[in-house]
């Protein structure tokens, strides 16, 4: 029999002997006394679920004669909605006292552990239910438990897996490769805005499949140097000419093996097992494991000879689990909280994982060898070191992006960047699909080799992002408000800055010479020049110039459309082969002269050299064209989403997933606005109880259309309504359009300074900007990066000390982290029920 | 030493999903004998015009211009001359015009697109579900669930390097997992039939799979007894699926003899490394009969050629390596204009399937033949021509008497792209799974362009 709290089977008593309400459950758990929980059911729940009524299909009061499976099931979905407050509704008036609510919810854990059938807690570990946590409890001091997570297996993220393979390898510094021909990564992480990585993930059999074949690449790949020393393949010779890629050695153990003319001995074979742990597992094989790999190793030398029998091994090792998951159990001794520090090896891989997604650095493993890893001032000290280095760990920082014309740029520490960009959730907007006639021709899509305009604007939030983590003062605010963007920034701004001059020098000599009528004449005359300052040739080639080529008079009428009307020019001119930056009007800024069909004789976009520079109506993040678009539908916005992603992120808030009956469809109608078609059908009831939490903060954002564009009327896209039509490769088609509505409503920062109406998104950004919900849902967020887990409880003082790190260190991202990293969440382990 | 031998694991047998249960591989239905399905692709477009039977008259005729709807039985009339080939199966046979497929990637090369309903390109991101071939071997499990055979493209956006080995393919066993494709018959009838080879180092190699398989098994699997809750289910999966795998393995051995009665008997010519396209379209048919007949799978997906194929063997101009892309371009081969060219190209492709529909008639299943639960599907890749937009994505569809379509012995034109009625490429598989037991509301993306129409469900008119 469970043991139960008196209250409960109090409850459970009385309930037998008065309705037999729960009939066989309760009775197999208690014998005597009435509870007052009974009444908890008549007063709360009965009137919706009994045998008269069965709102749901359900009915609370036959679960005694239900099969043990479907009573298991309710009383599941009890537990659920009980936890969740989502039951009773909270339009009934009569609400249960959080006593009485918790009094339910202990009985009905009672009963479903019986069976250990508790679905909840499962549940609760997943992303989506990371807000479910008392965003109050957390912050207000009143928890005095001892932070720590489960001791677990945490499968590795696709970035680790790469460079787990590169370690295979022992591949370090420029040799590491970013993908290998042969390896397909089996892990993919959700693409939800928010954080991805989370430790629930279980390896299965779609892993397998995968790691079968990557496998025996890889162990194909770590023999090649040992086959070709011994005459089995030639050099230049590869099965696939397209998979030249190989190590540039075979680890000796395994050369040996390979190029010796008769069987191992045993002790050859036990060095090639422990070679190949150290490559895959970085550690030696244990007494068991080395018994076991020879015995299999003997075998398949015996039956395939030494190169084949030899690979066998290899496979089998990289078939390991252990390859796939990171284990984080704690060792050494149990405190008084029943939790273990992380091992010294644990914890100089929890740290690498956390910094930079690699293997830990040379220090890290010195210092775990040295036991110089087991205070919170030896991590502090590791992890300090590790941020402030900014080479070892650098790379792109959106690789996703990289493809025709855009190499994405390098950040420091792009493990920590990434955070910002799953937080935001911007690099969606390769995944949004638009149709480039409606933007006039400037927007291309995602594509073959490309990830369009698309890559290029993720490329230029992820430029604002890693800016403000540079300077690394008033992180948040700063995203969520600054006015400074990048747009078209190919180089440092000194080198811009120089190759204006330049072009201004020559452009400013040249002018007056008739450039255009006696180019060649004027070349001769200026051969140094046009040398210098414009890459020029002298005399210039008459034939054979190919369409992309600089030449004098390109440029010079590049820059009389340019330097001529008062502008600067892009140091990219629009002939430029891969020219794609002809989506300035994204940011409502002109085009590039002659970048969009011929030059129009308009003044286009006076081009900063200075960047990051101030744009007009925008602020932050959450007007970036990046951040709107991935939140945006084909041909619409979407308010709805924005609202929902302002209420999950920044809010610390919940929004209950749409109920499968509903056909979430806004109507189609053309002669109305986007809001007032949404409004309509959200105002029901039943829609606008969870609409409230959205609609009216997304909504103000209708102040950009869904190209991101800044707009002060709404086009009514219809033929109907068409004014102009547009060709679709340079110009749009104009229709009618309709006055905007922009006000919103914030509530829900619990700061009545702060909520209240807005009158539109800039005066929304501010107040989240001026909220310290919004800080601290940041924080929640990026303790669900670093710990890989939604927060619990247990975690306030970890949470609470990183408030605590950012607003006395003016708003610094890396004292959260260092505060994150150094906190007892992320040091303890603790055992329990399901992590041994 | 060979290459990618585990793969046989991955490819053949692999329908695993990310999402899979530790039962990795379905199990197989008894008693009733299963529908199966063959899907055959090519590059370079399939020209609308070709398909139009040549006595089409009157009114039909002029509804043809115009790309208007309407039906007629093939009985009534005479097929295009180079489907010739096909000419004793007219009765089963559908040719099927009207269906778009803008919601894919389109051009030149479309990766899973032609398959999946989708903008695929060379990004496993861009696979956004498994393609129709592997929703169809869900519903009909087999030991090996899909073979997916390839002449694979040596040019081009998503060349192969080894068009002999083991690939990347045109299928998706689920999100962002491309299938892998075998290349040559001589790699497919290697890895596919090892099992009963009677060449000594394929016999070593079957056995050093099976211990390391046994080896992987026994340590993951002791490991998870170890363990509770969920740190017990992160090993186990893991343990189970290789379980599964050599269980799979078990019954393939049980199969052997079936296996080894049907094992293809091909001529050493299709062995060699430097095969002609159309020798190793044929060797790839009688693998997909094998393995078929055998009942190793009950899907097949071949590709017979991609528009990065380099085309030799080809009647008349054997002599010639043909240039899939030039002759989209126009360009003559030898004597022969682009346009012929086409035809003989598919000329080809119409004498393979009369290969495939004419042997498994010959095989007796349940009073019938195998045929009467067979499904061919004949199509483009990427739409009506070289350069598509995928405004038409034309079909031969080949269905025995079991067929639970209502389309035999019809030339169907659907409503144009855009005209009330039109239907897509998702309409239409969407039609093929609910028919077969997927009661999918739509399979596909959306066509954006059709946002004003309602593009999900099936083509009711085909679900009889």
């Amino acid at each position: 029999m469970a043991i139960l709290p008196p209250e409960i089977v109090g409850f459970l008593k009385r309930v037998t002997s008065s309705r037999c309400v729960l009939g066989t459950v309760i009775a197999s758990v208690l014998s005597a006394e009435v509870s007052e929980a009974e009444e908890l059911l008549e007063n709360y729940c009965y009137s919706c679920h009994d045998e008269w009524e069965q709102k749901g299909g359900l009915q609370l009061d036959e679960l005694g004669q239900m099969p043990l499976e479907s009573r298991l099931d309710v009383l599941n979905k009890v537990q659920e909605q009980l936890y969740l407050g989502q039951m009773p509704p909270k339009k009934k008036k009569k609400q249960p006292t959080e006593a009485e609510r918790s009094k339910m919810l202990s009985w009905v854990a009672a009963e479903l552990k019986k069976h250990n059938a508790s679905t909840l807690e499962g549940k609760l570990r997943y992303p989506n239910y990371g807000n479910h946590v008392s965003h109050e409890k957390l912050f207000n001091g009143e928890i005095v438990a001892k932070p720590y997570t489960q001791a677990r297996r945490w499968l590795v993220s696709p970035q680790i897996f790469i460079e787990r393979i590169n370690a295979v390898f022992g591949l370090e510094g420029g040799a590491r490769q970013r993908s290998f021909y042969g390896v397909t990564i089996p892990v993919i992480l959700p693409d939800h805005s928010g954080v991805r990585y989370y430790d629930t993930t279980t390896l299965d059999g779609g892993h397998l499949l995968m790691m079968l074949t990557n496998a025996d690449w890889i162990s194909e790949k770590q023999l090649r140097e040992a086959r070709i020393k011994n005459g089995e393949v030639k050099s230049n010779e590869f099965p696939n000419p397209k998979d030249r890629w190989s190590p540039r050695k075979t680890p000796e153990a395994f050369e040996f093996i390979v190029t010796k003319k008769s069987p191992p001995t045993e002790a050859e074979m036990k060095a090639a097992i422990h070679t190949q742990y150290q490559c895959v597992l970085q550690r030696d094989a244990n007494k068991s494991e080395l018994e076991r790999h020879l015995k299999l190793l003997k075998e398949s030398i015996l039956l395939a000879g030494n190169t084949e029998g030899l690979r066998q091994m290899l496979v089998s090792v990289l078939l390991k689990s252990e390859f796939m998951y990171r284990y984080e159990f704690g060792a050494g001794e149990v405190d008084g909280a029943g939790r273990m520090k992380l091992s010294p090896r644990e914890a100089s891989y929890a740290i690498a994982y956390a910094l930079c997604d690699r293997n830990p650095d040379a220090d890290l493993l010195k210092a775990a060898k040295e036991g110089r890893l087991n205070t919170k001032e030896d991590y502090r000290r590791e992890v300090s070191r590790m941020l402030n280095d900014e080479s070892s760990f650098a790379g792109p920082g959106a690789p996703e992006v990289s493809g025709k014309g855009l190499n994405s740029h390098k950040v420091s520490h792009p493990k920590i960047n990434r955070f910002f960009r799953e937080f935001f959730g911007y690099p969606n907007m390769t995944k949004v699909f638009k149709d480039t006639k409606r933007s006039g021709g400037f927007y291309s899509n995602a594509g073959r080799g490309t990830a369009g305009t698309s890559g290029h604007v993720i490329d230029e939030a992820d430029k604002i992002v890693d800016h403000i983590l540079r300077k690394d003062q008033n992180v948040f605010e700063q995203l969520l408000t600054t006015d400074e963007y990048f747009v078209y920034h190919t180089r440092p701004n000194e080198q811009t800055a120089a190759i204006i001059d330049r072009w201004r020098e020559a452009y400013d000599v040249l002018k007056s010479e008739p450039w255009q009528e006696e180019p060649e004449q004027v070349s001769l005359k200026h051969e140094l020049l046009l040398k210098q300052n414009l890459g020029l040739k002298v005399p210039q080639q008459k034939k054979g110039k190919g369409r992309h080529d600089n030449t004098l008079v390109r440029l010079m009428g590049y820059f009389e459309s340019t330097f001529g009307r008062g502008s600067t020019p892009y140091t990219n001119p629009p002939w430029a082969h891969g020219f794609r930056h002809q989506y300035s009007e994204i940011y409502n800024l002109a085009p590039i002269p002659g970048s969009r069909g011929g030059d129009t004789g308009q003044k286009g976009w006076d081009f900063q050299v200075e960047q990051p520079f101030k744009i007009q109506n925008r602020k932050g993040i959450l007007t970036h064209p990046a951040w709107l678009l991935a939140h945006s539908q084909n041909t619409e916005t979407d308010p709805v989403r924005r609202g929902k992603w302002i209420r999950e992120k920044l809010l610390a808030g919940y929004v209950p997933d749409v109920p499968i009956t509903v056909d979430a469809q806004i109507p189609e109608d053309h002669h109305r606005t986007l809001r007032e078609r949404l409004d309509e059908v959200t105002s029901p009831q039943e829609c606008w109880k969870c609409h409230v939490h959205m609609n009216p903060l997304g909504l103000t954002f209708e102040m950009f259309d869904d190209f991101g564009r800044f707009r002060t009327a709404e086009a009514l896209e219809h033929p109907e309504n068409l004014v102009k039509a547009g060709n679709g490769k340079s110009s749009a088609s104009v229709y009618k359009t309709k006055p905007l509505s922009i006000s919103g409503v914030l509530e829900g920062t619990g700061d009545s300074t702060l909520d209240g109406k807005v009158k539109d998104a800039y005066d929304l950004i501010d107040r989240l900007a001026k909220s310290r919900r919004v800080r601290q849902s940041i924080i929640r967020h990026a303790f669900r990066y670093f710990m890989g887990r939604n927060e619990l409880l247990s975690d306030s003082q970890t949470l609470i000390d990183a408030e605590i790190a950012y607003a006395n260190n003016s708003g610094s991202f890396k004292s959260v982290i260092i505060s994150l990293l150094t906190s007892d969440s992320f040091i303890y382990r603790k055992e329990t029920q399901s992590s041994q | 030493m060979k290459s990618r031998r585990k793969f046989l694991k991955q490819s053949i047998l692999g329908a695993g999903s990310m999402a899979m249960t530790p039962g990795l591989f379905a199990a197989n239905p008894k008693g009733k004998a299963p529908k199966r399905f063959i899907f055959i692709h090519k590059g370079n477009g399939l020209l609308p015009n070709t398909l139009v039977p040549s006595t089409l008259k009157g009114v039909e005729l002029e509804k043809e211009k115009r790309k208007e709807a309407f039906e007629v039985s093939l009985d009534d009339h005479e097929l295009p001359e180079w489907m010739g080939a096909l000419s004793e199966h007219k009765g089963e046979m559908t040719i099927l015009q009207g269906l778009s497929g803008k919601m894919c990637t389109t051009g030149h090369h479309t990766w899973q697109s032609s398959l999946g309903a989708y903008k695929a390109n060379e990004r496993l991101s861009s696979i956004k579900w498994a393609t129709v071939d592997f929703e169809l071997a869900k519903l009909f499990p087999s030991s090996l669930e899909h073979i997916e055979l390839a002449c694979f493209p040596s040019g081009g956006g998503n060349s192969r390097g080894n068009i002999n080995g083991i690939e990347k393919g045109f299928s998706a066993r689920g999100p962002q997992q491309p299938n892998y494709a075998f290349g040559s018959p001589k790699v497919a009838i290697e890895e596919l039939f090892k099992s009963v080879s009677g060449d000594r180092e394929s016999k070593i190699q079957y056995q050093l799979e099976r211990r390391l398989l046994e080896f992987a098994a026994m340590s993951e699997g002791a490991m998870a007894e170890e363990l509770r809750g969920l740190e017990k289910a992160k090993v186990k999966n893991y343990s189970d699926s290789i379980e599964s795998i050599r269980e799979r393995n078990r019954k393939m051995d049980a199969m052997s003899d079936v296996i080894r009665k049907h094992a293809p008997r091909l001529d050493d010519k299709y062995f060699a490394d430097d095969l002609n396209t159309v020798d190793r379209q044929i060797g790839h048919a009688e693998i997909a009969l094998s393995t078929l007949i055998s009942g190793m799978t009950n899907v097949v997906t071949l590709t017979a050629d991609e528009l990065g194929t380099i085309y030799t063997g080809v009647t008349d101009i054997e002599k010639e390596s043909v240039n899939l892309h030039d002759v989209g371009h126009g360009k003559p081969v030898g004597k022969f204009e682009a346009l012929e060219v086409r035809e003989k190209v598919r000329r080809h492709h119409m004498s393979l399937i009369d290969r495939l529909v004419s042997r498994l008639k010959s095989v007796p299943e349940e009073g019938g033949t195998m045929f009467d639960n067979t499904m061919l599907l004949y199509f483009p890749d990427n739409g009506e021509t070289h350069h598509s937009k995928g405004t038409e994505w034309p079909f031969i569809v080949m269905s025995g008497k079991n067929s639970q379509l209502d389309i035999t012995g019809k030339y169907i034109r659907l409503p144009h792209y855009g005209k009330e009625g039109h239907k897509t490429l998702g309409n239409w598989y969407t039609s093929i799974l609910n028919a077969y037991g997927n009661s999918i509301e739509h399979y596909g993306a959306i066509d954006t362009g059709l946002a004003h129409m309602n593009q999900k469900g099936a083509i009711e008119s085909f679900l009889g």
